[in-house]
Parts: structure tokens; sequence; C-alpha cells
């Protein structure tokens, strides 16, 4: 069975703030593609479920010149995809978004619902860490906005406390698009990744390179980033960026793959997507 | 715990929390559901044991197989990852309610004619994600029927007659549409 709990769908932001602060064990339901597993398998037993789809704030998803991209809480993840902003000018976002779950899963499944469950291999926290997004924040004392970076703190856990809500996240304006995501999974379309990998060059000429599945939480590798700065993209840096990435990582061996699979394929996939970029017309 | 299978193994069974009901309305093929419903109750139970809509089929009530793939306001989902009470307000199309003359539907027919089931138990979810992609897209290519179905798992048929009865379904409803 399910473990015992109500259900409450407030219609409006503060009415599910004073909710949470007020009933502690309260557990929030957005596409419940994680949550129902959980609560299948009593890993979790909240005795109050939260249904934040009615908030209109949540329902959000707009794209402002200067401002950026707002993806609300409750936008699940085939709207992500779908929405022309995010294909046009988030493509790393749009090609992670067509690669998470299966087409049903996609239409239940939240971007954000995918950060804070926060696991090491979510699938859209990669592109979110390339584009810099932004996680808001609300709980009855106010809101806030915490860099993605900032955001996973270890395996299924982040910032948030339980009186926390997230209404959505932002990514700012881009004006290159050059950005590409691949995933390495054991099947296509049902599967978390083996590896996945972001990677962006900016308007700059900066490189963005995130990956998950490869650490307790996804990661920017900011140094190699660095090292990467002011370089011409070439195939031979492409190949190197691979080999350095392989190097810098200590992934784990678990169900989906061997630790040593994981570090040859993160390689791979950081030299393919590097290559990609190439391919787009990167420097 | 499970009953059925001794103390070794735990399998899910539904078990009613006691906690006070929540009202439900919805529709359910065409129909107006109004009913009362336990708050820890999934969609999937709901149309089974509630409503005795046993097209829906349960398989690993986890969101892999695509079994109890229904359509719930247009888009495919898989009714065992939804609690009954987020369907307020819902329309909800179950395997049943695609042939509502009470004969089969040109989808239905044509998994007939390409022998796309054997077993039959991942045919409701099957047929249910189908129908989602030929109404979203009514001429999809291969790739995109494939992409559709690929949160429907077959365990007997194989998956290439299920795709020719997709994209042949398609083809003549097409044709049904033009005349
Ligand atoms: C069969 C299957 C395949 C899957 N494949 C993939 C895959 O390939 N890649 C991948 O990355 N994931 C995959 N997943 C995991 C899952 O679908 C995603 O993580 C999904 O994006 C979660 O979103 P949700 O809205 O369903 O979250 P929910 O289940 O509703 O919530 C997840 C967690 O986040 C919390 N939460 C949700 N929204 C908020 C909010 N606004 N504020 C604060 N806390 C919140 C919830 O309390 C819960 O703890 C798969 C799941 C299944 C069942
Ligand atoms: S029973 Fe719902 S996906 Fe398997
Ligand atoms: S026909 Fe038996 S599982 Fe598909």
């Amino acid at each position: 069975m399910l473990s015992r709990f109500d259900y409450v769908k407030p219609q409006t932001l503060e009415e599910a703030l004073a909710y949470l602060a007020e009933n502690a064990g309260t557990k929030i339901l957005a596409g419940g593609t994680d949550l129902m597993v959980m609560l299948r398998r009593n890993a979790q037993m909240p005795e109050h479920i939260l249904d934040i789809k009615s908030i209109p704030e949540t329902r959000r998803l707009d794209y402002k010149p200067q401002e950026g991209l707002f993806i609300g809480a409750s936008i699940n993840v085939n709207e992500v995809a779908g929405a022309a902003m995010t294909r046009e000018k988030y493509p790393a976002l749009a090609q992670a978004a067509n690669a998470l779950a299966s087409y049903q899963i996609r239409n239940r499944a939240t971007l954000v619902g995918n950060i804070c469950n926060a696991s090491p291999g979510a699938d859209l926290s990669g592109p979110l860490l390339v584009y810099d997004a932004k996680v808001h924040v609300a709980n009855s004392q106010g809101q806030q906005t915490v860099a993605i970076h900032e955001f996973f703190t270890g395996v299924k856990k982040t910032v948030l406390q339980p009186v926390d809500i997230v209404i959505g996240v932002s990514l700012p304006d881009v004006d290159a698009a050059d950005a590409v995501f691949l995933k390495q999974a054991r099947i296509r379309g049902h599967d978390l990744g083996i590896v996945g990998v972001a990677a962006r060059l900016t308007a700059a000429k900066e490189f963005r390179i995130a990956m998950s599945a490869v650490a307790p939480t996804p990661i920017r590798l900011t140094r190699m980033e660095e090292q990467l700065k002011d370089r011409p993209l070439t195939p031979e840096l492409a190949a190197w960026a691979g080999e350095e990435a392989a190097k810098s990582i200590r992934p784990i061996s678990d169900v989906r793959s061997s630790a040593e699979y994981r570090r040859h394929i993160a390689g791979v996939l950081v030299k393919r997507a590097l290559s990609q970029l190439l391919a787009a017309g990167g420097i | 715990m499970c009953e059925r299978y001794g103390a070794a193994k735990t399998c899910f069974t539904y078990i009613d929390s006691g906690l006070p009901r929540i009202s439900l309305h919805c529709r359910v093929n065409s129909e107006a559901v109004n009913a009362f419903v336990d708050p820890s109750m999934t969609l999937l139970s709901f149309l089974r044991k509630e409503l005795k809509l046993f097209g829906v089929k349960e398989g690993c009530g986890e969101g892999e197989c695509g079994a109890c793939t229904i359509i719930m306001n247009g888009l495919a989902v898989n009714s065992c990852m939804v609690l009954a009470v987020e369907a307020e307000g819902a329309a909800i199309t179950t395997v049943e309610g695609l042939s509502p003359d009470g004969g089969l539907s040109i989808l239905q027919q044509e998994f007939m004619n390409h022998d796309a089931l054997q077993c039959g138990f991942c045919t409701p979810g099957m047929l249910m994600s189908a129908r989602a992609l030929l109404n979203r897209n009514p001429d999809p290519t291969e790739a995109e029927a494939k992409e559709a179905i690929a949160g429907n798992f077959c365990r007997c048929t194989g998956y290439v007659p299920i795709i020719a009865a997709i994209l042949s379904a398609a083809k003549l409803e097409k044709e049904a549409r033009a005349k």
C-alpha cells in the first residue's frame, strides 16, 4: 500500500506556504514520478501530500529578452522540450528534456521535480549548470534565489528545507545557442543515464561543461573550463578534454555501470560534445 | 510482506488508508464520474477497483512498463504514477473508450490485422500510447512511432508488428478522414 497521507491542493502560494509551515511531515507533489515510487516502496512516509499544480506562480513558462527563460515548478518535461524558446535558445536543455524517461513519464515529470529529487544522474541538472540557472525558492518568511551550482549538497540532498517550495527555475538570456547534451544509458528512452554531459560555448567563447552521474551531485568541470579558455576549439583540443575529463572524475560502480566504464564513456562523451560544438561552428 | 508469495517477498496490495475520503469529479470515457476516494489510492487502482475498467493493466506499478497507460486531458500518462484525487476535473480515456460504438476502431483492427499482440497484456497500454500519438501527430514517421511507445514494454510479440499496425492505422485513418 501507499503510506497513509492526507492530500491537499492549495490554490495560492500563500496557502501552500502556510500549510507547509504548520504541518511538519508534508511532502510536495509535482509530477509524482519520483515521489509515487518512494511512496509505493514506503521509502517515504509523509503524513500530508501537498500538490502544487494549482499554484499560478508554478505554471509560468515564458521567455523575455534580457531576462531569459522562466520555467515554473508545474511545467512538465514535454512542455520544456516542446517550447520554441527552449529549442532555439537553450538546445542542451531541449535535448536533455527529450532524453528523460519515456514520453508518458515526460507528460507528468517536471523539470523542478527532477532537480529537487537531486539524483546524481538527474538529466536536466547538467544543462541547468551550463546555463548558470537560478532556483527560485519561497517559504513563509519570503523568497530568495539560489544559484544552481549551490543547490545540490549530496546524493538526494539539496539546500531546500521542508518548509521551502521551489516556484521555478530561471535561465539567463543567452546570445549564442551553441550547446549540446549527450547521454549514455543502458536503454534509450527509459533509464537514468550512466553518464550525462552538457557542454556549452558562450558568446564570449568560454566553455561550460557539466556532468551527471559521475559524482554524488551533478558537477561543473570548472577547472577544465579554465584550462580550455582562450584555446581554439580543434579536434585535438576535444580529444584532450575528453582524456582530462575522464581523469578528473571519481565515479562509482552501481547497477547501471562499473566505475571504469563510466570513466571511459565520460571521456568519450566530453570529446564528442566538443566535437559537435566544433562542427556547429564553434571556434 | 506479501500474502501471495510468503514473507520473503514484498508485493504491493492496495489497502484502504481509513482517512477521510476526498470527492472526485471527472469524465471517464465520456461519462461523468462522481466519487469519494481514498487520498492514497492511485488512479490505476481507482479505474480498476472502483470503475471496473479492467482494460487498464498493472504491470510494474512504478512507471517502467506502460501497461497502465491512459489518456488524461489529451496526454498519455502512466496511471500508476497518478493519485486518483489528482484526476479532479480531468477527462480520461481508457482502452474501453476507444471503440464507443461497440465495434473496433481502426487502430484496434490494425493491431489484429498485423498480429500485433500475443498474450495481450501490454496491448491496452500500447493502444493508448498509439492513440495519443495519432491524436497529436496523425502522420507519424517510424521513428516517431517508436519514440511514442518507448515507455511500453511488450514481452512476447516484439515491436515490429506493433509499429507496423500503428503506421497502417495512421494511413487508414487519413483515408477515412478524406472520404
Ligand atoms: C520509469 C522512470 C524513468 C525515469 N527516467 C529518468 C531519466 O531518464 N532521467 C532522469 O533524470 N529522471 C528519470 N526519472 C525520474 C523522474 O521522472 C524525474 O526526476 C522527474 O523529473 C521528477 O519530477 P516530478 O515532477 O515527477 O517530481 P515529484 O515526484 O513530484 O517530486 C520529486 C521530489 O522533489 C520534490 N519536489 C517536487 N517539486 C518540488 C518543488 N516545487 N519544491 C520543492 N520540492 C519539490 C518532491 O517532494 C519529491 O521529493 C524516471 C522515473 C521513472 C519512474
Ligand atoms: S504499471 Fe504503470 S507503468 Fe507499469
Ligand atoms: S503481447 Fe504479451 S506483452 Fe505484449
